[in-house]
């Protein structure tokens, strides 16, 4: 017992050191931009410079559509399952899966080939059609995550009797799945939304093969040429994180607690 | 399914409210995931049966074996095999020592905080990946980091040991920066699951800590932990922007000479790069296969 | 009591500055099936787990077989457990869970073998050796988590609240079954419940717990009919309370509103004046006069409830509602609500509470 707790705190110190020296290293090293202080000129300069904020705002649109995107995909296909075609859950969870298993760059190279501009289907021949599949790529990133999120949230409360007692009293679908099911799914739906937004902002292999003026390949080209501005950048992106994680912490408070289970 | 698609013809006409809508099968019931379906076959499976496909065509697009023999020379062998070792390496120091902080955080008898704080910072660092995650480890073990540089201080110069960030070791420990976190916030429902009177009862039965270990609670959460290996090692088996962003290309693993042939060609044959794709999701496929495989033969007591 | 195989003695235990079980004594014979019995939180568990070694008591000793096991760990006292929620292993089959206890010690496989197939046969479940936890129903699970505690021969079985995760008709055939069980085996044992009725009709002794002591320990008639304090009568059975004033110590005369019945013999020392606490059990009183009743109350019908055989009236006595039992008869209706009543008792049958 005894010794257990000891090796349980040698443990958690030595983790806890492992993940915080290179969030202090990388502190300190961007705050010596100016020769002989400590100031905050990295930060500075790199929120001046009018491509971080331009490749930020295109990586916040494209996180934004990626996000409305994947909710009208996942929230009706994850009801129906529950609802009418459980059959279907392991083959629909597989799919899902699947994009953990092919790594992004393979996807996007076939992208690359299926969809260029001499394909039925030029998505690359237009900016729009490149951007376009730009939010689907990240889409198909963010999957296995949304899915979960949506699937866990449907679990615990119970669709099918919701949805019946929908019915009984004369609602129709657009009515069932807007105002019973969206709104008690709202906060699977919003950490969904959030992790997705963290995945994508700073993506950088499809961003950077469909060569798209976004946050992520603007980072390594920052990393590339300069010495101290990464260093911030990498700060700014860890707090931008761990603000979305941070939401979604909170957004699990308010969950609805499972109907089924007793406690 | 055949007797559903029989009723579905004759029922279609009809405009049903939801709730017969189930006694009608095949049509309607599957528009609701077609939109689904549609997305994944456009976007996810047939991107990558096009390039399996290429992978065993030549130039004319008759089948031939030749790319993935193509495989086996020098530069992309090299490749695959540094990207194996990465990935085994941090998938494996990765679930080890993540387990080691969800035991010590769930069993460990530690105060209640340290479990909250473990687990929202894994939740964070989990994700914290990409181009800023080697820039937070250049800032650190890169020439000029602040580890670096206070070890040098000391009389440590790592550099002079052979320790460089832009190599194997540098790779691996990086990546363990988002491994070890991901371990961490699977597996830890899992030893939730390991209920305290399991331990109890071995207890009274006369069993040691370790017998116990042994006999029950590796069994049982050997299952998750395997398979959270497994996604480890698909996750830094795929991931490029970390390493393109810490060590350029001078660390050859296979997602960079594929993104280098994607950018450029420069293999100068288009089929080739088809192959090195179909050789990654082979080797991540394989994997998963192993792991459905082992689940289900050893698994008979998971419901 | 002179050579107690099982003396919980002077036992106290604290969880930092609360104090859950204090000063708690208990001696139980070789081959007794004891009861804990208490509301929830009263500390029958903690006194359980001291026993089988997860707790250290804070004071005290316990003593097995005459030997000290206070600072022995669990795994070397050789007790047999079975939980409120099974805690059988879900990764081993029925016959390995009750293998366990026989393969850490070491015991031979076609040994273990055979007390396995033995214990299954106990629990009248042997076809189900090679299915997993999942597949049993929660009664099958907690039979083959009784076998698991069995199996190793352990010296005394502990049973925490074994029966409260079952619905109602596996609980009473469960808890025969474990009774005959224990009875076959001889085993000391100690089953923990809050379920009076549970512990009345299976135990050789009850210990009625409230606040981490021992209130009273007795023969499940002697608890039931002579409780020991004002907790244990209300706590067993069914009890009805009135308040009495003494108006005369020396005859035994105790007045209730305006009126007075005898007590003699019963008062201990109560002087007059002084208020008591009188309990009769609903079994007691008998609506109207009844040969061999020798007091009598009267008050007013406040409710009748139909139970099926029986019918349970409460009488309006003073502040006071007293519930008694009558047989359904069907030539004699009910009594009608708001009727004035007369109950009478066997003054032998109050219990004067302290
Ligand atoms: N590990 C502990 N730390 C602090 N307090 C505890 C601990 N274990 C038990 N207690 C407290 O000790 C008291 C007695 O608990 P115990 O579990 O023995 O009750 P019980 O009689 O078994 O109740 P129940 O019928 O609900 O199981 C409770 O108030 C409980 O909160
Ligand atoms: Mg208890």
């Amino acid at each position: 017992m005894k010794s257990g707790k000891f090796w349980a705190w040698v443990t958690f110190i030595l983790g806890a050191a492992y993940f915080f020296i290179p969030l202090i290293a990388t502190m300190e090293f961007s705050m010596r931009m100016k020769r002989g202080e400590y100031s905050f000129e990295a930060y500075r300069v790199v929120l001046g410079d009018p491509r971080f904020q331009e490749s930020f705002t295109f990586s916040v649109v494209a996180a934004v559509f990626t996000i409305i995107l994947g909710v009208l995909l996942v929230v009706p296909t994850a009801y129906w399952i529950r609802l009418r075609l459980p059959q279907l859950r392991p083959v629909v969870e597989f799919v899902t899966l699947l994009p953990l298993v092919i790594p992004a760059i393979v996807i996007v190279f076939g992208y690359i080939r299926m969809y260029g501009s001499n394909s039925p289907l030029p998505f690359l021949s237009s900016d729009m059609g490149t951007n376009a599949l730009l939010v689907i790529g990240y889409a198909t990133l963010a999957l296995p995550y949304m899915y979960r999120a949506v699937d866990t949230g449907l679990r615990t409360i119970d669709v099918r009797t919701l949805t019946e007692a929908a019915q009984i009293l004369g609602a129709g679908w657009t009515t069932i799945i807007s105002r019973v099911i969206l709104p008690n799914v709202l906060i699977a739906v919003l950490s969904g939304a959030f992790l997705t937004f963290a995945i994508v902002i700073g993506e950088f292999t499809i961003a950077s093969l469909l060569n798209r003026p976004a946050f992520g390949p603007y980072l390594q080209n920052i990393g590339a040429n300069r010495a101290y501005e990464p260093a911030a950048l990498a700060i700014i992106a860890f707090v931008i994180t761990w603000g979305c994680m941070s939401v979604i912490q909170v957004l699990s408070r308010f969950a609805p607690k499972s109907a089924n289970r007793p406690n | 399914m055949t007797d559903i698609s029989l009723s579905g013809p004759a029922a279609a006409g009809k405009t049903l409210p939801p709730a017969q809508a189930s006694a009608m099968r095949l049509p309607t019931q599957w528009l609701g995931v077609a939109p689904f379906i549609i997305f994944a076959l456009m976007f996810l499976i047939l991107p990558t049966l096009y390039l399996i496909l290429g992978a065993f065509q030549n130039v004319d697009g008759a089948f031939t074996l030749e790319n993935i023999v193509e495989l086996a020379q020098p530069t992309i062998r090299a490749a695959y095999w540094i990207s194996i070792k990465v990935s085994v390496a941090s998938s494996l120091l990765g679930a080890f020592i993540g387990l080691a902080i969800a035991i010590a955080i769930v069993r460990g008898g530690l105060p209640n905080w340290t479990r909250s704080a473990t687990l929202t910072f894994s939740g964070v660092a989990s994700q914290f990946a990409g181009v800023p995650l080697a820039f937070a480890f250049l800032a650190t073990l890169g020439r000029l980091g602040l580890v670096t540089v206070l070890l040098r201080s000391v009389g440590v110069d790592l550099y002079q040991y052979g320790f460089n960030v832009l190599s194997f070791w540098g790779l691996t420990l990086t990546y363990l920066y988002f491994q070890i976190p991901l371990m961490v916030v699977i597996i830890t429902p899992a030893i939730d699951g390991i209920r305290k009177e399991w331990g109890e009862a071995a207890a009274t039965l006369g069993a040691t800590q370790w017998q116990y270990w042994r006999m029950v609670v590796i069994p049982v959460i050997w299952p998750s932990f395997l398979g959270t290996v497994i996604l480890l090692f698909a996750n830094s088996f795929g991931a490029i922007a970390t390493a393109y962003a810490l060590t350029g290309s001078s660390l050859n693993i296979v997602p960079i000479v594929l993104y280098a042939q994607i950018r450029g060609d420069v293999l100068h044959n288009a089929n080739l790069g088809y192959a090195i794709a179909f050789g990654m999701i082979f080797i991540t496929g394989l994997a998963n296969i192993f792991y459905i495989w082992f689940r289900t033969r050893s698994e008979r007591w998971l419901k | 009591m002179a050579d107690p195989f099982l003396s919980i003695q002077h036992v106290k235990k604290a969880f930092g500055p609360t104090t859950v079980v204090e000063d708690f004594n208990l001696d139980i014979e070789r081959g007794e099936f004891v009861s804990f019995l208490g509301p929830s939180g009263c500390g029958k568990t903690t006194v359980l787990r001291m026993v089988a070694g997860f707790e250290e008591p804070t004071a005290g000793s316990i003593i097995v077989g005459g030997k000290d096991v206070t600072r022995l760990k669990p795994n070397q006292r050789n007790v047999g457990m079975v939980f409120q929620a099974y805690a059988l292993f879900p990764n081993l089959t029925v016959a390995q869970n009750v293998a366990f206890g026989l393969k850490v010690a070491g015991v031979a496989k076609a040994e273990s073998d055979r007390r396995v197939a033995e214990m299954l046969e106990l629990i009248k479940l042997p076809q189900m050796g090679d299915r997993y936890p999942y597949q049993l129903s929660g009664g099958q699970q907690q039979r083959v988590a009784l076998a698991r505690a069995l199996a190793p021969k352990p010296k005394l079985l502990l049973l925490d609240e074994p029966l409260s995760a079952l619905d109602a008709k596996v609980r009473v055939s469960l808890r025969d079954e474990i009774r005959a069980i224990q009875k076959e085996l001889g085993i000391t044992t100690i089953f923990v419940t809050h379920d009076q009725e549970e512990a009345l009709s299976i135990s050789d002794r009850i210990a009625v717990m409230y606040g981490g002591k021992a209130e009273q320990v007795g023969a499940p008639f002697e608890i039931y009919n002579r409780p020991a304090t004002k907790f244990v009568a209300n706590f067993v059975g069914t009890l009805n309370v009135l308040e009495g004033v003494v108006s005369d110590a020396g005859s035994g005369r105790v007045r209730i509103n305006a009126e007075e019945i005898g007590l003699k013999g019963k008062l201990n020392g109560s002087k007059t004046g002084d208020t008591l606490s009188l309990a009769l059990r609903p079994e007691a009183i008998a609506l109207g006069p009844r040969p061999g009743h020798d007091a009598t109350l009267s008050g007013e019908i406040a409710d009748v409830h139909f139970l099926g055989s029986v019918i349970r009236v409460r009488v309006g006595i003073g502040g006071s509602k007293i519930s008694l039992d009558t047989f359904n008869n069907s030539s004699t209706p009910p009594p009608n609500v708001g009727d004035k009543a007369e109950i009478s008792f066997s003054s032998g049958d109050v219990l004067v509470l302290h």
